[in-house]
């Protein structure tokens, strides 16, 4: 039954969606782009792809902050041109796609308060897909229970960051919690979402958010190393979806950890000879986690053009992308600053 | 060489040439082959990266000029006095060729920049001056609307105070004194005054009241004039706010609020006559500030005029170049690296006037070395180039877009220009919607040079594009309507007619009365109980009968095309069998119905016969012929002997090609020799490739490569591809005739619209008489107009079109048309604004 109504309200963006992702670039176009001798010849390049004239009428010196805007930019045209064409449930849908980057616009806003740095100069990093009315006024709050009264007790945040109310002061270790814990709350949420909105959509999206979350598992638990996070706080920071729940105190631990889950135990594989040799220590070793959460990322959101009739594909759409524009900007970093033996480090999607 | 004149029947005769050009010359030569417009260079380096090729470097430079050229053309676009921009055609040409062209080219660029450097400057001090006047405007606002504020808060503490001295008794000595101190200075609530953006004063408030617990006083009115950003020409309307609250707390948080949110704050006094005070300066400061921005902006006017003298040409260049320095970089130098070596395929017609041209590029350049040019013996298909002009550009294009023709293939472009407007009109036959879209046409026609130099939207473009097609689908929309006798669903009564109804109480009947109806049907038709009848079966026999002229001459084209290849097996094997097979069955079923329409069936004893029905008794049960319906005397021995020659066409098309080519084949291979590609073309093939790597990127001119177009003779491949080819044509043959029945059905059903149309409208009123009914006629006519246009014309006629379209692409052309060749795309300037 959702495959005979979904194209009613929905096919129309399905089809620009694919359509979209029929215009990301390929290992061919990667393979010229990483030829490129200047910064104007990676331009000319990426003219000839789905990009077009984007840069055709930046004045010459070209910087890769530029490029990096302007790709963003032509993913939020075209995610705004989805949001604004489409009618409920997919509607809610995009919006909740919108709320992670949300969250990071608000964390960020925080720390650079914080740290007091300019308002102006904060807002102008913050990603444009997360932006909301109310935003700036984050500048003024100190602490959560004003952050909460002022500002995003009328966003849709608001219900996550009630569970973090009793966080008292603001500082860096207090914010990373924070961050976790609304993350959390929003992976939790997302995905009960999803699991109203079809079961086409649901498995699809639940097997991306699961490894979302399990990502973010991992990452706290090795980011909490020799920290004063007790096991107990950690714990209540792990979404409670996902598949792992790692309660170590050591790398060695998490990778056992993940041994118990057959898509991940690759994650730590080259890992330990690396570790062996010394040389990169337990920095190195979630350097290279980190690449391979994301080609792990990549490679499901892959998936979710397998199937039709289903939501999956516009937030595997908008990930791909961002990876993408991530993939752009590495290789004209590179480029810029001449460093050509590491040119290929990029995760190729197509 | 080619045909004395250039012709549609077939495209145009192509050879390949190879031009050797100085590298001196290069540049120059190109462009002038680019105005002339009929050269294809082939890219000679495909495995050359786009920014490793030779002349990447012009080619960034032009392309930084075509972005300062595109900033100008926006600078002027935005601005809102139009800046008039002087026509290519009437400034003076830019040379960019011959001796000094190198020189313009640097000045251009050179001027580009200071115009740029000059306009940026401009617009950036027009901005900040603008910016600045933009905030001075605000504060005079805020001081303004403020003032308001104080007014009214001043009369209402003065109410509070008043009442409160009435109430109570005075409490202090120096009341007095109190009294006037209190008229001076009114009151110390302490405030924050500014300007916010209208559409975020809502969320402005409700942040704050939250942040502040509703411990504020705000107020805020409307700024009645928009502000104009200079640079993007966007209208913001703002707000003046002003906020009271206690503390400097809650001020400084207040003010922290406004500042993210993008307000500007305005320090504003308490005291009435600094405010005024203020005010006076801001008010000067402004005229200065104004005065100084008129002069900028006058300047920047007149820069803007300077440029826009210019940007015509400048566009015109810029484009040039950047064209001539791509087909540059499909070039290959040779040996030495000092001519460079191009390769194109050219209308062999053309020839002379390539020669002409390269000479007069010599010439124009100031050099003495004439480039070289010489013919490549090649076996590639060389592209398909028809040569159009404005009328039959349209017809091409209809059957370029079902294919485009094999290399000098007969072109079934040439006779749709007949048939294509003449099947839509069998479709589409009315005197009155005929020329209804045959005067759009010739409106079309004449605006046509205004029109064709404007931008015209998606739709009205296209109708302006086919403006030839329409006119003579209009022209024979008025002739099939007069066959048809329909004029906007009435008839004409233009001779006199064949009937007479006597009078008669009841039913009538029409009576001979000697005439004959000269052209067309009679219009005592018109209205008669069994008309419908009469044009259904008229209707229904003419498509018929127009079907098989129009497969038979299809068919036909097959012979040009197989003498021209020189391929007399497929006239034996193909052509004969396909005429009879095609003939016997439906080309006798034309005849039949010209026969019987040719009978005086009343003073017969027989009854008319149903041709359907004997057509299907023709194959079910050949020979026999039911007496009662017998058209002819000896019909049964004829249909038999047609039905006999039509099935022994159908072995002789499956086997005949075929045996004859794997004779062929056993015949040359009985004499000792193999195919080239097989074994012998090894050795060969090799020697080309050390070739290739001995002369690496210098000048190695790529010859002919021998793989392409070698006819494999597989034998079960042809004896497959002749089956299928078989099947389809005779399947074909009955399917495409009842295709062909959709002429009768579409003109029946239009006819049957207009109609219904005249009837339910216009017919109802025609007799109302008085004001009122001349009114309702008025109102309805206009009403029955317009569905005319744009039911009947427009969209009927777009479904005529539209099947009129597939009987050409998918009844006729699978006849004869092979459709595989591919355009040729020249290099042309002209096009290149075209493409703009």
């Amino acid at each position: 039954m959702e495959g005979l109504f979904f194209n009613v309200n929905n096919g129309f963006l399905e089809g620009i969606v694919r359509g979209y992702k029929s215009g990301t670039l390929t290992q061919s176009h990667y393979a010229s782009l990483t030829q490129c001798e200047t910064l104007e010849d990676f331009k000319t390049q990426l003219s000839a792809t789905d990009y077009g004239n984007f840069l055709a009428n930046e004045p010459s010196p070209l910087s890769t902050a530029t490029i990096a805007d302007k790709a963003t930019q032509t993913l939020v045209d075209q995610f705004n041109f989805l949001r604004s064409n489409s009618v409920e449930p997919l509607s809610k849908f995009l919006d909740y796609i919108t709320y992670g980057y949300m969250i990071d616009n608000v964390v960020l806003l925080i720390t650079g308060t914080l740290h007091e740095r300019d308002t102006h100069e904060l807002l102008e990093r913050c990603h444009p897909l997360g932006i909301f009315d109310t935003m700036p006024a984050l500048c003024v709050a100190t602490n959560v229970e004003e952050l909460y009264q002022s500002v995003l007790v009328e966003t849709p945040l608001a219900p996550y960051f009630r569970d973090c109310l009793s966080a008292a002061d603001l500082d860096d270790m207090n914010i990373e919690i924070i961050r976790n814990t609304v993350y959390k709350a929003y992976l939790e949420d997302f995905y009960n979402y999803v699991s109203t909105i079809g079961s086409t959509t649901a498995e699809v999206m639940h097997s991306i958010l699961a490894f979302e979350a399990d990502r973010r598992t991992i990452n706290i638990t090795i980011n909490s190393f020799d920290t004063e996070l007790t096991k107990e706080q950690r714990a209540k920071l792990f979404p409670a979806i996902g598949r792992l729940f790692p309660a170590a105190d050591d790398i060695d631990q998490v990778r056992q950890v993940c041994e118990n889950v057959g898509e991940y135990r690759s994650f730590f594989d080259n890992s330990a000879s690396a570790q062996s040799n010394g040389d990169l220590g337990d920095f190195g070793v979630a350097a290279q986690l980190e690449d391979r959460f994301f080609r792990m990322e990549v490679h499901l959101n892959k998936l979710a053009f397998l199937q039709q009739f289903q939501y999956g594909v516009f937030y595997s759409y908008v990930k791909l992308k961002e990876q993408e524009i991530r993939n752009i900007t590495w290789i004209a970093e590179c480029i810029a600053q001449d460093a050509r033996d590491r040119i290929h480090d990029f995760i190729s999607i197509f | 060489m080619g045909d004395d004149y250039p012709t549609l029947f077939r495209s145009e005769q192509m050879s390949l040439m190879q031009f050797l050009i100085p590298t001196e010359v290069a540049h120059d030569t190109v462009a002038e082959l680019g105005e002339l417009g009929n050269v294809e260079f082939k890219d000679l380096n495909p495995a050359v990266n786009p920014f490793q090729r030779s002349f990447v470097g012009e080619i960034r430079r032009t392309e930084e000029m075509a972005r300062r050229v595109r900033f100008f053309e926006s600078q002027i676009q935005k601005e809102k006095d139009v800046v008039p921009i002087r026509p290519l055609y009437n400034s003076a040409p830019l040379v960019t060729v011959g001796p000094s062209a190198a020189h313009n080219i640097d000045e251009l660029d050179v001027t580009l920049a200071e115009h740029e450097t000059r306009l940026v400057q401009m617009n950036d001090s027009y901005k900040t001056l603008s910016e600045r006047t933009r905030e001075l405007v605000e504060a005079r606002h805020v001081l303004r609307e403020t003032a308001v504020f104080f007014e009214k808060a001043e009369t209402q503490q003065t109410d509070i105070r008043t009442s409160f001295d009435d109430s109570s008794a005075p409490l202090l000595q120096h009341d007095d004194r109190e009294q006037q101190y209190l008229s001076t200075v009114q009151f110390d609530l302490e405030f924050v005054a500014g300007t916010i953006d209208r559409t975020r004063i809502s969320t402005f408030e409700r942040v704050l009241w939250r942040v502040l617990r509703g411990n504020l006083y705000m107020n805020h009115t409307d700024i009645t004039e928009p502000f104009v950003d200079p640079a993007t020409g966007t209208e913001t309307r703002k707000n003046v706010f002003i906020i009271f609250a206690h503390g400097d707390a809650l001020l400084a948080k207040i003010r922290k609020v406004a500042e993210s949110m993008g307000a500007t704050l305005y320090p504003i006094d308490a005291n009435a006559d600094k405010r005024s005070d203020s005010l006076r300066e801001v008010t000067a400061r402004l005229e200065d500030l104004e005065t100084v921005l008129y002069n900028t902006g006058v300047n920047r006017r007149s820069e803007l005029l300077r440029i826009g003298e210019n940007l015509a040409k400048w566009q015109d260049v810029v484009r040039k170049e950047k064209a001539i320095y791509e087909t540059m970089n499909l070039f290959n130098y040779d040996v030495r690296r000092k001519t460079l070596v191009a390769e194109g395929w050219v209308p062999t017609r053309d020839l002379t006037m390539i020669h002409m041209a390269l000479r007069h590029a010599t010439e124009e350049s100031g050099t003495s070395i004439v480039p070289i040019l010489q013919e490549l013996r090649t076996n590639k298909t060389p592209p398909t180039f028809t040569r159009t002009n404005k009328f039959t550009e349209g017809f091409q294009t209809i059957m370029d877009a079902y294919g485009i023709a094999t290399y000098q293939e007969v072109n079934p472009g040439l006779f749709a220009i007949v048939t294509f407007p003449f099947l839509f009109a069998v479709m589409f036959g009315d005197i009155g919607h005929g020329l209804i879209i045959f005067f759009a046409a010739l409106y079309m026609i004449f605006k046509e040079k205004k029109w064709a130099k404007q931008e015209l939207d998606e739709i009205l473009g296209q109708f302006f594009y086919g403006r030839y097609i329409i006119l003579l689908m209009g022209m024979f929309s008025v002739y099939t309507g007069l066959m048809y006798n329909d004029i906007f669903s009435k008839s004409l009564h233009i001779w006199h007619s064949g009937w007479d109804f006597p009078e008669s109480d009841g039913v009538s009947y029409a009576v001979s009365n000697g005439h004959m109806y000269p052209f067309g049907v009679d219009p005592a038709w018109h209205g008669a109980d069994n008309g419908l009848v009469f044009t259904n079966s008229y209707k229904m026999k003419m498509s018929i009968v127009l079907g098989v002229i129009h497969m038979t001459f299809a068919l036909c084209l097959q012979l040009p095309n197989h003498i021209r290849f020189k391929r007399p097996l497929d006239i034996y094997a193909n052509f004969i069998p396909q005429m009879i097979f095609l003939q016997s069955i439906f080309g006798y079923l034309v005849v039949c119905i010209l026969y019987k329409w040719s009978i005086d069936w009343s003073t017969r004893d027989t009854e008319p016969p149903s041709l359907l029905n004997m057509l299907i008794a023709m194959i079910l049960s050949p020979g026999k012929v039911d007496a009662a319906s017998q058209l002819y005397t000896g019909q049964g021995f004829i249909q038999v002997v047609l039905l006999l020659l039509a099935a022994v066409c159908v072995p002789w098309m499956l086997c005949m090609k075929p045996y004859f080519q794997w004779k062929e084949m056993q015949m040359i291979q009985g004499q000792g020799y193999v195919g080239l590609g097989h074994r012998n073309g090894g050795p060969r093939e090799s020697a080309d490739e050390v070739l290739e790597i001995e002369e690496e990127g210098n000048g190695r001119v790529i010859v002919e490569e021998m793989e392409e177009e070698h006819e494999q003779h597989d034998f079960s491949e042809v004896v497959i591809h002749q089956i299928i080819h078989t099947i389809e044509f005779c399947l074909g043959c009955i399917s495409h005739t009842a295709s062909y029945l959709r002429l009768w059905a579409l003109s029946l059903a239009h006819a049957q619209l207009s109609e219904v149309l005249w009837s339910m409208t216009i017919e109802k009123f025609l007799g109302m008489s008085g004001i009122f009914g001349t009114i309702a006629l008025v109102m309805v006519v206009v009403f029955w107009f317009s569905a005319t246009v744009f039911i009947l014309c427009i969209m009927e006629g777009l479904s005529a079109f539209l099947h009129a379209l597939r009987l050409h692409w998918v009844e006729a052309n699978s006849k004869h048309y092979q459709g595989e060749g591919y355009l040729f795309t020249p290099l042309s300037f002209a096009k290149l604004d075209e493409k703009e």
